[in-house]
């Protein structure tokens, strides 16, 4: 488990990353964290002849908000975005989700920038960009471009980058009214990439859902944003009995894999209670945030 | 049994372990710390085939490439083969090639080298290495390798069967024929990995006839022995160190391919070599274990008083059998321990050992006895629910009384001491058994799955020659061996043939030699393994080195204060019988203010003009001990466990053990063993399984697919500690590094069981197969 011989560069700003992308092309690799690529590389499984390395790019090591959105820097470790009281108050979700990646080891080291663009559709940080709606800001020799998660995620450890762009930047908008979010998954062993993952954001008025946004993770190539299930919910109360109806419908309509670990049909099984489960404390964490019954406000 | 008593102050003092501070802070010297002058690293080529012809190995590539030395396969490596010696019936062995030379077995078989100046050259020639094979139809199952029409394995092996023994006692057909209750089942246990946090390595080094051996080995003597075997040389012409280790669980007291391949290539080249062992090629090839189906039953009277067991086991045993237990030690062990605690007046079994195209099976903590034990208790539980009992009722029932002791079980194997009975009841009541049930009721109401699992069991530890011999075991001495030095500043050094996998022995054998010799324990030292100062032994397996490194310790220090106390005797003029030592210091019996500390006799000791002209100066001696045949320990594992019954996810809400260990010589390495065995055994409960796919493909070659419990996953636990000494071992102890291992899959197996109202009984067991087996209730109770 050595790697195969590779050339290592270390750029210290984005420019300078942008040009050995469009030097090397696919031979080219970007190393942020390394809690994916590295174990890819020392088996062999990825043979990249060029490593640019990030991590001496300060520039993308940030958290702001700028217009109604919060900007975080590609090269921000996932620690310091789930430590952060500013992303627990206007993206919670992120918050919540963080947690369940890996261990705080790998926590640490990995980044935001680098968990997205890796693209595992079994990931937790897809699902939440595919949940909240988050804006990627990849960087190329031409300029900056801005892609939705349907755009940016185009299949299993597959991006819409092009060989010389790079992911700088994710934004998330900051919701102008209080939602209540939950993020579960379940995996065999604590910290470990989940067989199946539920994100969701329940917004109330009058104890009505006037936002609902429900993402899956390891349940096919990319995440999966449930919409049928949002836009069913829509102006409806979050009843027990309705979110169970709905989930129920969530299976049949995925394809997932099998492997060692599960089989399609328990992950299609486990993503309807999941999906249940995390809309149902959306929702409670909702109604407790204010969005229940008719407010005096 | 004179010497076998005799109190030691240091007996059962929770002592910090001294090797901690060093290996905590990462400044432990472990083998890929080695590194020679001149040293090259290997890389093995393996096979991608679980099956095949090896047609031809093309290295010339790989010879041209940077920085490698040597390129080499099997026809050119002049080694002999692996072969361990099985005296008894039934047993067909195979020779296992170094390299191999016209078939590959298993995938992850060792089939070329390349020695390079490090191991990424190593690695990046290997890729140039051609190989190509005619694969040949792969055996993945015992059942396939079964058939009659299945592929011949070895030619060796008729109907791929390496060992088959059939055992009869009592008259168990009548026995069930007339039985009122009979349980039975079959039960399957999964492949596991040993996977210690250190994989495998050995560093070789030859100066002129003489080959010095470092290597991350649980039995330096017998990997001395192996090594001597296959490479024509004499034993005394190896030398073999071990550093510190990093885990052993078993699988590192095997002789392996690698080991062989790098003395042999260190000879050719001229050079040290070095190989260690990745995380892939440890899950490839580093021996696994367990695999078996049993299909066993139970009879009883109406009570659930046994009265007949009959047991069918059959064990994949992988391609090879391994040196120097053979492809016998896990079924065997599976169906020798199986009637456990119990009284059984009547037991017959089969067991036998098959050849697959899989990686071969070998010792792993718990080894036959964790699917013995979970197999008893699975029927123990049957039985309850046959006759309308408690779990924890039929068991009481049915234990060996504490009267019943030397007590001769049906399988042959005598068991030496034990209260079943107590530890039965310690470990309820630590667990709160009465309170858990009715919490199990409470749960039950509010539609929640909670289980109560329990499970007895003994294990044998320690096993001494007479033992191996009777299994035919003849590369296994079964004694191990002690030398201690006490020099002229009165310090102690230990030496012994059990090298510490990381589980405390520089403390435990410092308490117990600083006991016996009346030093203080700061004054004893213990050294790392080294088989040319200790020349004979047998190493750290099978629960054995407090036991048997043990009991040569203890009587080489009594021989070593013998000779103190003749030297203060001398010194202080009077009769060596007057002589005693307290708190390091020699006195005379009775009388005050006349002393010598240990400094000064050990001064005296080696200074010839300060002792009697007929007295030889020094202060050591060696002894090599014989354990008896076993030391049986017992224990009783209860667990409260709730599965999540939407999604089959388990929760082990709580857990306690009761176990006897004998008299504890240090109650936190008893503690640290207990609470790493349950964590393995719970591994092997819920997560750890080797995958194969049909073809003979390891889809678990990670620690991401393979999964190990980490800390988290670990349940409260509470300890409860019983100390029946044997009658049999120095200070009566027993061994206890596989006790939690043993007892923790079928408590968890029985708690799952008891909480779906299904039988369990295939491990894992994992949220898809919880669901499946909660489905075909649900169909069972709708009739469908």
């Amino acid at each position: 488990m050595k790697p195969a011989p590779f050339l290592y560069v270390a750029p210290r700003t984005v420019e300078e990353a942008v040009a050995l992308l469009q030097e090397h092309g696919t031979d080219a690799k970007l190393l942020a964290g390394g809690q994916s690529l590295m174990p890819l590389i020392n088996m062999r499984l990825a043979r990249p002849e060029v490593l640019v390395d990030l991590n001496e790019v300060r520039t993308l090591d940030y958290i702001t908000e700028v217009d109604g959105e919060v900007r975080i820097g590609a090269m921000t470790r996932q620690r310091a975005v789930e430590r952060s009281p500013f992303v627990a108050t206007h993206v919670p979700l992120l918050s919540e989700a963080l947690r369940w990646v890996g261990h705080p080891q790998i926590r640490n080291r990995g980044t935001i920038g680098g968990s997205l663009a890796h693209a595992d559709p079994s990931a937790e940080l897809p699902a939440v960009a595919a949940a909240l709606d988050a804006v990627f800001v990849a960087r190329g020799p031409d300029g900056v471009r801005l892609l939705a998660p349907g755009e940016f995620f185009v299949s299993f450890l597959t991006t819409a980058l092009e060989p010389a762009e790079m992911l700088v930047e994710v934004r998330f908008a900051v919701p102008s009214a209080p939602a209540g979010c939950a993020f579960l998954e379940l995996s065999r062993r604590h910290g470990d990439f989940a067989l199946v993952g539920a994100a969701a954001v329940v917004r109330l008025d009058s104890g009505r859902c006037r936002d609902v946004r429900l993402a899956l993770t390891g349940v096919g190539p990319t995440p999966v944003r449930v919409r049928e299930v949002e836009e069913a919910l829509l102006d409806q109360p979050p009843t027990e009995a309705r979110l169970a109806d709905l989930s129920r419908g969530i299976g049949p309509r995925l394809d997932p894999v099998s492997d060692i670990h599960a089989s399609a049909e328990y992950r299609r099984h486990v993503a309807g209670v999941l999906a249940r489960r995390a809309l149902a404390a959306a929702a409670a964490r909702a109604q407790a945030v204010g969005g229940g019954e008719d407010s005096p406000s | 049994m004179t010497g076998l008593a005799g109190t030691n102050p240091f007996m059962g003092r929770p002592l910090r372990r001294r090797e901690d501070p060093r290996l905590l802070r990462g400044e432990g010297r472990y083998l890929s710390d080695i590194a020679l002058p001149d040293m090259l690293d290997l890389a093995i080529i393996r096979s991608p085939h679980a099956h095949a012809r090896l047609i031809r190995v093309e290295t010339a590539a790989a010879r041209a490439a940077p920085g490698v030395a040597t390129v080499v396969s099997g026809m050119d490596l002049a080694v002999g083969s692996i072969e361990p010696v099985f005296s008894g019936d039934g047993y067909h062995g195979a020779a296992q090639p170094p390299l191999a030379r016209d078939r590959v077995r298993f995938v992850g078989e060792p089939v070329a080298v390349v020695a390079a100046g490090n191991r990424y050259l190593a690695e990046d020639a290997a890729d140039l290495v051609e190989v190509a094979y005619e694969p040949l139809p792969a055996v993945i199952s015992a059942e396939a390798a079964r058939k009659p029409d299945a592929p011949l394995i070895h030619d060796s092996v008729p109907s791929n069967c390496f060992f088959r023994y059939d055992h009869a006692y009592g008259d168990v057909a009548s026995a069930f024929a007339a039985a009122p209750v009979v349980v039975r089942g079959t039960f399957r246990h999964q492949r596991l990995a040993g996977a210690p946090m250190e994989g495998r390595g050995i560093v070789a080094a030859w100066d002129h006839d003489r080959l010095t051996v470092w290597a991350s080995t649980q039995t330096p003597h017998m990997l001395r022995t192996g090594l001597a075997r296959s490479l024509g040389i004499p034993e005394d012409a190896i030398r073999v160190v071990v550093p510190d280790v990093g885990g052993g669980f078993g699988p590192k007291m095997h002789l392996y391919p690698e080991d062989l391949v790098a003395c042999a290539l260190a000879r050719t080249i001229g050079r040290p070599v070095r190989w260690i062992e990745d995380r892939r090629e440890n899950l490839l090839a580093m021996t696994q274990a367990r695999e078996q189906v049993v299909n066993a039953a139970l009879a009883a009277d109406r009570d659930g008083r046994i009265l007949a067991l009959q047991a069918d086991v059959t064990c994949d045993s992988g391609a090879y059998s391994v040196y120097p237990i053979t492809a016998a030690l896990e079924p065997m062990g599976s169906a020798q321990i199986l009637p456990g605690p119990y009284r059984v007046p009547a037991y017959a079994y089969t067991t036998q050992a098959i050849a697959t195209n899989k990686c071969p099976v070998g010792a792993y903590r718990g080894v036959g006895m964790t699917v013995g034990v979970f197999v008893m208790e699975r029927l123990m539980d049957r039985l309850a629910a046959a006759v309308g009992s408690d779990p924890a009722e039929i068991r009481r029932r049915n234990l060996i009384p504490d009267d019943a002791f030397p007590y001769t079980a049906p399988t042959g194997l005598v068991y030496d001491s034990g209260r079943y009975g107590d530890t039965l009841e310690a470990a309820l009541a630590a667990f709160g058994y009465a309170e858990a049930r009715r919490e199990q009721a409470r749960a039950r109401e509010q539609g929640r799955l909670v289980g109560v699992g329990v499970a007895a069991f003994v294990e044998y530890t320690g096993m001494g020659p007479a033992t191996f011999a009777r299994r035919g075991m003849r590369d296994v001495p079964g004694s191990d061996s002690a030398y201690i030095t006490v020099d002229e500043a009165g310090r102690a050094r230990v030496l012994l043939s059990c090298p510490s996998q990381g589980q405390g022995h520089e403390t435990v054998f410092a308490q117990l030699a600083a006991g016996e010799l009346g030093l203080e324990f700061e004054a004893v030292t213990v050294s790392a393994v080294d088989t040319d100062t200790v020349g004979a032994g047998s190493g750290t397996f099978g629960s054995r080195a407090v036991v048997s490194g043990g009991g040569a310790v203890v009587r080489a220090a009594r021989a070593v204060r013998a000779k103190a106390i003749d030297v203060a005797a001398h010194l202080l003029e009077a009769p060596r019988d007057d002589v005693v030592i307290a708190d390091g210091w020699f006195h005379v019996r009775g009388s005050l203010g006349r002393g010598l500390s240990w400094p000064e006799v050990a001064r005296a000791a080696h200074t010839p003009g300060l002792l009697p002209h007929d007295m030889e100066p020094g202060l050591q001696a060696a002894f090599t001990y014989n354990p008896p045949p076993a030391a049986f320990g017992s224990g009783v594992h209860v667990s409260l466990v709730e599965v999540d019954r939407e999604t089959g996810l388990i929760k082990v809400l709580r857990y306690a053990i009761a176990e006897d260990c004998g008299p504890m010589i240090n109650p936190l390495l008893v503690e640290g063993q207990t609470h790493g065995g349950l964590a393995q055994g719970l591994g092997e409960a819920f997560l750890e399984e080797v995958c194969y796919d049909e073809s003979g493909q390891v889809l678990t070659q990670t620690l991401m697919d393979y999964l190990i419990p980490t800390a988290v996953d670990m349940p409260p636990v509470t300890l409860a500690h019983l100390e029946t000494p044997s009658p049999t071992t120095v200070h009566g102890v027993k061994g206890v590094g596989e006790s939690a291992t043993i007892g923790a899959p079928a408590c968890l197996a029985n708690a799952v069981s008891d909480a779906l109202g299904q039988d369990a009984d295939t491990l894992p067991v994992t949220p898809q197969r919880i669901l499946a087996w909660s489905r075909q209730r649900a169909f069972r109770e709708a009739g469908v």
